[in-house]
């Protein structure tokens, strides 16, 4: 049994593509309510993790263990269903239905009907759960437009909307502020803390942008060449000497 | 009125049922009408897989013609009843898109065209060298089905009430469909196959029942083909025939259900036109298509948006 509070376990996991290892004997624990950022430079193995979690890749070796469930080699719609929901680092929605068509589209997944016969002829009510979303992240007035038409900013808020939609446990955002303005990233920040505390999630977070994680982290871990070099708390990774030259690059003075 | 019908559907089927009425309607004019709605249905059965789901299936013809020889085995043999038919074609159609859709849906794009185009000339091939089943000669001169006790569906009119209550029912249960919880996991299955499985959505699963349902509606729409030719030939499954009912889903507008159904109608007529006065036809007909392609790019009834109408295309 793993312990109390323990939302997601990745236990030495390892992957490979061909000669190439993307991730090698990556171990993290992350705590319920917990804001997890993995950090890293380019090619470090931060999305394939991403992938083996939420059920794209299986893990080479190793385990990964959902609220005390193995995950590993699941397929990415099972892993939804048990409580796992990722955004993507390239805007991934559905672009020519209207924004509260996406929406709808996620929510529905978790109504009683979904997957039944019911679901050929009845159409759930998910307006409220949509609704809420929708103001949460400013989008209200843009029901109606087609998705494809949002600013980035928006598409990439429309993309953190579908997840939430499918009520998750644990949230795996995937740089959530690429190609955001510096602006557009501060108050996505803060927006971003602000609902995982209000929604009780459990948040593992891809960036590189060290602004952000600094800002929202309770806990980060460093992949470097796909192994982990370093995981602690915010204040910690700031003045840890192989991260500053691994990631920030060596001290100027 | 509710989600799944509109006044103005309820005024053209109205309208349908009153066209044996006019003055010009011979039984020649009722066959061809019988047609243009049974492929306009049909047509629409497969925009449920094309125009809403993104799924191209090139081997429609088969469910189509395994409908119509379920029906014709059926009848040749003295099983008259309609509703007979009509279930043998469901047990038969529904057995062979099982296995279609099964192996057709672990595939995508073009290779889902090709299996479905693969299953549908094995289909025909049989049909076409088995002596059992007439060969190339099929099934001819089967007597008409029963609708009840006596009464036979024998004439060009009660041929078109029958296939004018298919159409409606067909549209209704379309309808219904694409705009309940499943239809809008088929469109976002269109616009986004990967993003839905990560909402929690089994998207194969959802392919195979789209696709079951699609081959049902189709084989139907079948079973009631031999009540009016007669007969069930092997060319019914023909893989031009299935690029006729493509034909008609992209001319009529993809993803509206009505659409395919003014397609499938204006294609059979077109061609019964074009053909009475010249041997080409089939180059004015394809001159026509690709004009529509070319410039009406949401098909006819995309015609309303074009002249200031509302967006048609039925995604919301």
């Amino acid at each position: 049994m793993a312990r109390d509070g323990v939302v997601l376990e990745v236990d030495t996991v390892s992957k490979s593509f061909g000669a190439l290892a993307a991730l090698s004997n990556v171990s993290l624990v992350v705590q319920a309510g917990q804001i997890f950022s993995v950090i890293g430079p380019n090619g470090a193995g931060k999305s394939t993790l991403f992938n083996v979690v939420s059920g794209l890749h299986v893990p080479t070796t190793g385990r990964v263990r959902f609220r005390d469930r193995e995950i590993a080699g699941l397929a990415p719609e099972t892993i939804n269903r048990l409580g796992v929901a990722k955004t993507f680092q390239i805007t991934n929605i559905f672009p020519e239905i209207s924004v509260f068509e996406n929406v709808r589209v996620a929510a529905q997944s978790r109504v009683r009907e979904s997957g039944r016969l019911p679901s050929l002829w009845r159409l759930p009510d998910v307006e409220a759960a949509a609704a809420d979303l929708l103001r949460a992240f400013g989008l209200a007035a843009k029901r109606d437009e087609m998705a494809e038409n949002l600013s980035h900013g928006e598409q990439r808020y429309l993309e953190i909307c579908l997840a939430l939609a499918t009520e998750p446990t644990l949230l795996l955002l995937d740089e959530p502020t690429a190609g955001m303005t510096p602006g557009e990233t501060k108050e996505a920040t803060a927006l971003i803390r602000q609902i995982a505390s209000a929604r009780g999630l459990t948040v593992l977070l891809i960036e590189h942008d060290m602004s952000v994680v600094m800002g929202i982290s309770d806990r980060i871990a460093v992949l470097h060449f796909g192994e982990k070099i370093a995981e602690g708390a915010p204040e910690e990774i700031r003045s840890d000497p192989k991260v500053v030259e691994a990631y920030l690059g060596p001290p100027e003075d | 009125m509710s989600r799944a019908l509109s006044w103005r559907a309820v005024g053209v089927w109205a309208l349908l049922a009153a066209l044996p009425a006019l003055p010009f309607m011979s039984k020649f004019y009722l066959l061809l009408a019988f047609d243009a709605l049974l492929f306009g249905a049909i047509a629409m059965s497969l925009d449920l897989l094309i125009g809403y789901t993104g799924l191209v299936s090139f081997g429609h013809a088969a469910f189509f013609g395994l409908g119509a020889y379920a029906s014709a085995v059926l009848l040749e043999r003295g099983v008259v009843s309609l509703w007979a038919c009509l279930l043998f074609a469901v047990l038969v159609v529904g057995l062979y898109a099982l296995v279609v859709s099964y192996f057709s849906t672990a595939r995508r794009g073009i290779y889902f065209a090709l299996l479905t185009l693969i299953f549908a000339e094995v289909v025909y091939t049989f049909f076409r060298y088995t002596q059992t089943f007439g060969g190339s000669d099929g099934i001819q001169g089967v007597p008409p089905p029963r609708l009840v006790g006596g009464f036979a569906i024998d004439t060009p009119m009660r041929n078109y009430y029958l296939v004018l209550v298919y159409l409606g029912l067909a549209y209704l249960a379309c309808r219904v469909l694409v705009t309940s919880h499943f239809g809008k996991v088929l469109v976002a299955i269109r616009e986004n196959e990967d993003r839905a499985r990560f909402l929690g959505y089994n998207v194969q699963r959802y392919k195979m029942a789209v696709c079951m349902i699609s081959a049902l509606l189709t084989g139907l729409g079948g079973a009631l083909y031999p009540g009016r030719s007669a007969f069930a030939t092997p060319d019914l499954m023909l893989w031009t025939v299935s690029g006729e009912f493509i034909i008609m889903v992209m001319i009529g507008g993809l993803g509206t259900l009505a659409g395919p159904v003014v397609g499938g109608a204006f294609f059979v007529l077109l061609q019964e036109k074009v053909s009475s006065y010249v041997d080409w036809y089939f180059i004015v007909i394809g001159l026509v298509l690709v004009f529509i392609v070319l410039f009406m790019p949401k098909g006819l009834l995309g015609i309303r948006e074009l002249l200031g109408g509302r967006r048609w295309r039925a995604t919301a």
